[in-house]
This record gives structure tokens, sequence and C-alpha cells, in this order.
């Protein structure tokens, strides 16, 4: 709840309903006269003694609207009490109880939900003939607490299955006890949303009631205002303010309420806050190396928050070579992911690329706009997601796909489907299944798809991340297969991201060891393997079982890594080192430094501060 | 299939539990509607009227429930619905019959054009979230949320009816004429513009808030990066990508709000005098008269039913998943 408040739109909405509760609980104080005293000159303009000038009937319109407050608040709070009750009794009650109960109380819901709310009101409200307030806020919670009864029925059958009601119930506790102690307290900020709601259904329907005389209209709430406004003839009469005050109080109590739920919306859905500032285009930096296809330059990158921005990928440079198979290995939370979206210039807000240049074939693809950046795309680098299982849309065919990147970059769509039937068969997708949708392909097939996709406009790289992850290891093996022929019959240069440097070894030119956002080690594939250098690479190779060879003992590396915040003052692997130079690695971030023909690592065991300790502390670590 | 066999079912169920919520309202209020309608209308109803009513509302009448349960349907089946009090010796049929048209065209069309306003501003304040434009959208759409029918349709009949004169202060369509004709066309222009203005802009704001909530929700699925990253056009990637998605929520949510519209084009109608099932049922209540309340609140339902179906069709039509039975 607390959290909820924070939203801006939430404080804005409690300032002014707390403005209107003010207003209702001082009525007497604030109210210049008794509403209902109409001894004052009918119909009298705006002035001093009368704020928004006098009804037909001679009473002041200004202590109307105040003594109103009070009416129409009340309304709105009990027919909230009362349709919430009514939601949390039939939603939580069917959704924990199951069964049969649950059955009927939820075509009760389905029902109540379509059923049309004013008409039911209106037909029930004329067979009642007693003028109190009490009836009509009754029928009106009675016709509006499905909705809410809806949204809590999900959300109680989503509960259900978690862990703690388990346990609760394996224990045996009643179902009354576990509701009120377990689920009810889960559900707060859903059961206040809809509280929220029922109230401004339950003013705006009263109001709709009053306004055609149903009700008691000689109760002081904005609805009877309107209603006896109407009937003497406000408008004709020029005596606008009397009809524009209640109603724009009404739409300003209902807008203060919706803010207030706005803000519980963003609480319990994040992809709903509000966005971050766009950043400016991030400060180039570098010149591509030489001969390289991508050149990576000092790339830093990461995520804005409400805290403040968090650096993901710390200062990053890598370079591709045509033809080349780059291998980029480390823990989840390395920064690999966000590096790889940064480098396309593809990271969407919260996430942000803050400094550095990515030169794609010379081109440095981050200092151009959105729409210049578009023909690069695909055509000269195409990207495999991690998560390819959502990587198609899940309402158009497979063949929509095609056609959209082939017309996107002025390929002729029949040569576009030529191209796919083929790579698709070369993948062993029958050609029939250009016309399925997502939902029709296995999570391999989507695998597959996506990768066809990948070659269709021929690019010279394409960037893997974890394309295999989800994946069964039969299907991993397929798929590991199919890359390692794009890589040989096309020539295409492949930068694979992965968690499982096992994947690596065999099949990568180079390696490229990333730790807490940046990368520690990199070298020739065999040489990392067979010499690896930095205390971390050492560990990563130590925790996978080796392709071949005798059983070993295999070893994790204790503790995590720094967090995304975190400003490093030294190594960023110094806390979970074996080999750690205390005094040294703790006070300077390492450079990344040659050590032999094409091996560079960032690590003060070698060189750099003067070693404290020989390279052979490595050796005894093992 | 299985999806629509579902639908219909719901349909089924729905539809019957509104009849017979429609016929227990009267005999579970407290009092006899019959002895009030006969003290409103002082000895102006027929000896036969009364007793048609009597029967109605099961009323001295030795019949069990269940009987009388059974004649409610035989009478809904074959379209007895009885006589008007109002319009009397009208029967409540051709009453009805008279407004259905103009309620309609009214709630028809304001609902498209609304949904279709709405949704677009709320897929471009989803895109463009972060600009002054687009978050301004959420407050205004909160406010004319919460701003009420009737009221809005007062405000916009002082100032462009009574104030300027720019359209008429009542009515439908001009009482001379027949109804044919370019000429009848911009009479019920002129007469329907207000009436539809107040809904249409009412009624929008839910959908912009909805679908800008969906659109949030789809912006960050996977398959709008992989758009992103294919280098399609950022209209393609915003429409057909990301907003294709976000609006398959809005059908759903279409029960909710076509009940709103239709309480509102009530009221609206109410407001402009506009000849349609709204302003009968404010003279049936303002008369009480319970037969002709009855069946419009019959005619409601099964309206917002048949609506309801209609946008589970559409659905079908949208979401090769339901489509194929998933």
């Amino acid at each position: 709840m607390k959290a909820a408040l924070r939203s801006r739109w939430a404080q804005a909405g409690l300032v002014i309903l707390a403005i209107f509760v003010l207003v209702a609980a001082l009525a007497p104080v604030i109210a210049p006269y008794s509403p209902t005293n109409s001894s004052f000159s009918p119909l009298a303009s705006p002035s001093l003694r009368h704020l928004l000038g006098t009804t037909q009937l001679g009473q002041d319109i200004f202590s109307q609207l105040v003594w109103g407050t009070r009416g129409t608040l009340e309304i709105g709070f009990l027919t909230g009490l009362f349709a919430t009750a009514l939601g949390v009794l039939v939603g939580i009650g069917g959704g924990y109880l199951g069964g049969p109960t649950d059955s009927v109380l939820n075509a009760l819901t389905n029902v109540f939900l379509v059923i049309p709310g004013l008409p039911l009101i209106i037909i029930t409200a004329a067979y009642i003939t007693t003028k109190s307030q009490l009836p009509i806020i009754l029928i009106i919670s009675f016709t509006g607490w499905a909705w809410g009864a809806r949204v809590l029925r999900s959300q109680t059958l989503s509960l259900r299955q978690r862990e703690f009601i388990l346990a609760a119930r394996l224990v045996g506790e009643s179902p009354l006890r576990i509701v009120v102690s377990e689920v009810l307290p889960n559900m707060l900020s859903l059961i206040a949303a809809n509280f929220i709601g029922a109230a401004i259904y339950g003013i705006l329907s009263a109001a709709g009631l009053q306004f055609i005389g149903l009700g008691n209209v000689n109760a002081v709430t904005w609805g009877t205002m309107l209603f006896w406004a109407q009937s003497q003839g406000a408008l004709l009469s020029g005596a606008w303010l009397w009809i524009l005050a209640p109603g724009a109080a009404i739409a300003l109590v209902g807008t203060a309420l919706g803010m207030l739920n706005f803000g519980i919306d963003e609480l319990t859905n994040p992809r709903l806050r509000a966005g971050v500032k766009k950043l400016p285009k991030p400060v180039p930096a570098g010149t591509p190396e030489v001969g390289a296809l991508l050149s990576l330059q000092e790339i830093e990158a990461g995520y804005q928050t409400a805290a403040g921005p968090l650096t993901a990928v710390r200062g990053v440079s890598l370079a591709v070579k045509p033809g080349e198979f780059l291998g980029i290995a480390g823990e989840s939370g390395c920064g690999k992911s966000t590096l790889a979206f940064a480098a396309l210039g593809l990271l969407r807000p919260p996430g942000a690329v803050y400094r550095g240049s990515s030169y794609l074939a010379g081109v440095d693809l981050l200092a151009l706009t959105p729409a210049q950046r578009r023909p690069y795309l695909w055509r000269d680098a195409s990207f495999v997601f991690q998560a390819s299982m959502n990587a198609l849309n899940p309402v158009i065919r497979v063949r929509d796909h095609v056609l959209d990147t082939a017309r996107a970059h002025g390929l002729p769509p029949a040569e576009a489907i030529e191209r796919a039937t083929a790579l698709l068969q070369q993948f062993e997708i029958p050609a029939h299944f250009l016309d399925a949708y997502s939902f029709q392909l296995s999570g391999g097939m989507k695998q597959r798809v996506v990768l066809a996709l990948s070659l269709l406009l021929r690019p010279k790289l394409i960037l893997m991340d974890e394309p295999t992850t989800a994946l069964d290891v039969v299907v991993q093996r397929l798929i590991m297969q199919q890359i390692e022929w794009i890589l040989g019959e096309l020539g295409v240069s492949i930068v694979f991201i992965t968690h499982d440097f096992s994947l690596l070894v065999e099949i990568s030119d180079r390696i490229a060891i990333m730790y807490a956002g940046t990368v520690v080690e990199q070298g020739p594939a065999a040489e990392i393997y067979a010499h690896p250098l930095h205390p971390y690479t050492q560990g990563l190779i130590r925790s996978f079982p080796p392709m071949s060879g005798e059983r070993q003992v295999l070893h994790g590396i204790p503790g995590h890594p720094p967090g995304l915040g975190e400003k490093l003052s030294g190594c960023p692997f110094f806390a979970r080192c074996s080999a750690r130079l205390e005094g040294v690695c703790d006070q300077a971030v390492p450079a990344l430094l040659a050590q032999g023909d094409q091996h560079t690592v960032a690590c003060h065991l070698y060189g750099q501060p003067p070693p404290v300790a020989a390279p052979t502390a490595v050796g005894e670590a093992r | 299939m299985r999806y629509l066999l579902q639908r219909v079912a719901i349909l089924l169920i729905t539809g019957w539990a509104a009849l017979t919520i429609n016929f227990l309202i009267p005999r579970l209020m407290p009092g006899n509607p019959v002895e009030t309608m006969i003290a409103k209308f002082q000895g102006r109803i027929s000896t036969t009227a009364i007793h048609a009513l009597e029967l109605q509302f099961g009323l001295h009448s030795h019949q069990g429930w269940w009987l009388q349960y059974l004649d409610y349907w035989r009478n809904i089946l074959t379209g007895h619905l009885g006589v008007s009090v109002t319009y009397y010796p009208q029967s409540v049929g051709s009453v009805l019959a008279q407004s259905v048209p103009w309620t309609v065209g009214l709630v028809g069309l304001s609902t498209v054009i609304a949904f279709l306003a709405g949704t677009l501003i709320g897929i471009r304040s989803a895109w463009r979230r972060g600009r002054l434009g687009a978050d301004l959208s959420v407050p205004v759409a909160l406010f004319l949320n919460s701003t009420p029918y009737f009221w809005f349709a007062l405000i916009l009949l002082y100032a462009f009816a009574f104030l300027l004169s720019w359209f008429p202060l009542s009515g439908g369509a001009a009482s001379s004429g027949s109804p044919q004709g370019l000429a009848y066309l911009g009479s019920l222009a002129y007469h329907g513009t207000l009436p539809l203005l107040t809904l249409v802009i009412t009624s929008l704001g839910g959908w912009l808030l909805t679908m800008r909530n969906n659109m949030l929700s789809t912006v960050s699925e996977d398959y709008v990066a992989f758009a992103q990253a294919r280098g399609l056009p950022e209209g393609q990637v915003m429409y057909r990508y990301a907003a294709r998605n976000a609006i398959l929520p809005s059908f759903t949510a279409f029960a909710m709000a076509i009940g709103f519209v239709i309480s509102g084009t009530l009221l609206t109608e109410i407001v402009f005098s506009y000849p349609g099932v709204g302003f009968i049922l404010y003279q049936a209540v303002t008369s009480l008269d319970y037969p002709l309340m009855q069946a419009i609140f019959l005619f409601i339902s099964l309206a917002v039913l048949a609506a309801n179906f209609i946008a589970d069709l559409v659905y079908i039509l949208v979401d090769p998943r339901a489509r194929e039975g998933r």
C-alpha cells in the first residue's frame, strides 16, 4: 500500500480526495447556510453572499454543494464497502473452495457481469416506495460486485497454488483461517482497487438514478441537486452554475479515485510504471578496430531506475572478424545480454547505453537515430533471442514474419518465400509450416524458424543470445549442428552468448569471459580452455564437466557477483577470488592486458601493480 | 469451434438468468405494483387492464410461482409483453418497437466511434509514454471516464443548442416530412449529433485506459523486440505487432463496457428528449408503468447479450488461437 502511494498519480488523487473528505467532514463549518434554507431570493446571480447563486426555490447553491459532498461520499463509501464485501465473498470464497461451489459462483459472476447495471437498478428502484438512501445503495452494490469478484477469484486461484498456502493446508488449518490470515493479506491492493472502482460506480450510478427522480430526492447530494436543477429549468433560466458545479464535483471525485486506482495498478503491474526520460545518444568512443566486422568500443550500458541509473555493462570493447565465431561466456547477470542488445542499439527503456560505440562495418550504430539504424538491422546483423519461444507474433503466420522482414528491406516477396522455404528445409521444417502460427510450433521448431528468419537477408553477422537455453538436450544438439552449418557453409560471423562455457569450447574461434559487466579474459578458444589465466575463468572451467575424459570432481565458485548499482574500486571478482592480493586487487580496477599473442586478461596477478605474489599462486589454488 | 460452443452456452445461461431476474423483481419487491399504479392513474385504467396487470405480476393469483413462471415464458416466446399504461391502449411491444431503432443506432454508432478513437489514442499514448502529450491523456481519460453522461449532455445542450442554437433542443428528427431521402438523413444528423457526441466523448476514456494498459504490457513482449531487431518500420511494429495483440483483451472487456454505454444512452436520451428506449423508460418510471419497464429491461438485457455475442465472434476472427480451439 505504501508503495502505491509513492506513485505520482496516487498522490495527486489522494490530495484531491482529502480535500473533498475534509469538506464533507466540516460541512457545518464551511457551508454558510443550511442547504434546505429557502428564504433567499430565487435564482440570484453569484455574489459574495451566495458564491454560486441561489436555486429556483431560493436555496444557497454553495451550501448545497458543500452538504452534498457529505451525502455523495457517503453513497460512494457504502457502495464501495458493500460491493467489495460481496465481491470478496463470492470471488475469494469460490476461488478458494473450488469444486461445484466455485462453478455456481463463477456462473453467477458471469451473469451479473453481463446484465446491464443501470437499467436493473432503475427498474428495481422504481418498485421501492420507501424514501430512504439505503435500499438504493444496496441495489447499486448488488449490481456492481461482479467485476471485482472475477478479478479476486483469478488471483485466489493462483495464490492457492503457492507454497505458503499449501503448507498451511498441510498443517491442517481451517479454510476460514487460511483465507483470513494468508489469502486476504496478500490481496489487499486488489481489494483496495476493487473498493475504489465500486465507489466510483456507486457515485455515478446514484447520480444517474437521482437525476431521473428515483431514490430519495429530498436528500442533499450532488445527484439530487442535478435533479432539482433540471426539473426546475436551471439552464433555461441561466443558472448554469447550478448544473455545472455538482456535475464537475462528481467528475472530479471520480478522477481522484481513478488516479488512486491507477497508482495501485502501477504497483501490481510494474510494466505500467511511468516511463523514464529519453537519454541523449551515448558519447561515442574509440575508432573501429582494423579488419573487424563488428567492433564494440567501451560500451557502458545499464538500466535507469527510480533509485538512479544502474550499470550492467562497464566499458566493454570487443571485436569480431568476418567469418569468426566469438563465444561470450559468463554467469547470469554478468551483462552479456544487455551487451548484445546495446550493440545493435536495441536496448529499450528503462535500458540505455550511456557511452561507447558499436561499429558495424565501420558505421557507428549507436550514433544513428532509430530510423537511420533500421536499414542496417537484420540486413547486416541479425539477432536470435534468448527467448525465441515468444519471438514470433502469436496472431500472424510464419509467412507474414518472412514477408514483413523482406518488405522492410526491399527483398521481393517471391524471392523471400523461396529463400525461407529453402532455409526451413535446411533446418528440417516442412514448407507447409510457413502457414503455421507460433502456437502450432514446438519450442525447438520455433527456435529453428527464428534461425531461418535470421538468415533470410544473408547478413554478415548473427548475434545469438542463449539460443539453446530453454530447449532439451536433444533439440539443443540439433540446433548446435545447424549453427555449425551456418558457420561453415555461409561464412557468417557469429557472436554466441551463453552461460554454458562447455558449449563454446569446441565451436568457437575466440572466447571472451564476462564478469560483472566487464570482459575479464579473452583469447583463442583452445588457449583459454588449456591455459585459463583469470581465476574466474579457471573457476568456470572447473564447474563444468569436460566433453571427454575421466570423471572428476566439479567445483562451483562460492559467493555472488557485485550488484549492478555497486561502484567498483578494485577487481570485481575480488570478494570471490581465491588468489586475491589484499591491498592490490581491492585498490585498483585491473586493465585488460595482453598475455602472449592474442590472449588478454584483466587480473593483477599478471603484471601491472608490482606483483606481490608470483603467478604460481594460481597453481596452488588449484 | 469449441470456443464458439462455449460462448453459445454462456449466452443461453445468461439470457435465461436475465429473463428470470426480470420475472422475479416485481414479485420480490415489497408492496403491490398494481395498487400503486391504480392509485397513480386514479381510475383511468379499465378493469380489464387491471385484471391483465394482476395476472402479469402474479397478484391475487392462486397459481404457484412455477405456473406463473411458465406463463411468463409463454408470453415472452409468443411476444405478449402486456399493455402499456402510459401509452394505453398501445401494447408494450409496439411502444418498444418504435423506440428501439433510435437507441440501437445511437449506441451502435457511438460505441464503434468511441472504441476506434479511444483505442487509437490509447495505442499512441502507450507508445509515446514519457512525453507530456502522451502522459496527459491519462488524467483526461480518467476525468472523462468519471463524468456523468447526463451532466455532460446537459452542458452540450446548454452550450450548443440553447446558447448557440447550432443544434435542436430536443427530438430525434424533424416531425414533418416522410422518413426517407437526403433531407431526412440530414435531419437525423442534425438531431443526433449532440447525443452522439456526448456518448462518444464520455465513453472514449474507458477504451483509452484499457488499451493503454494492455499496450504497455504488450510492448515489453519479446515479439515486439524481435520485430524491432528485424528493422521493421515503427508504425508496423506499433500496430501489427504490439497493438494487434494488445487489442485482444479489449474484446473481453466489451461485456462491461456495453452495459455502461447503454446506461449512458438511457440518461443521454432523457436529456435530449431523444425518442429512444431511454426516453420511454423515463416516461415509464415517472408514471410507474411497470409492464413497460419490464419489457425495456428485457430488451436491454437481450441487446447487451447480443452485442457480447458479436464481440465474441469478432474475437474469433482476430485471434487464431481462439479459432483453433485453444
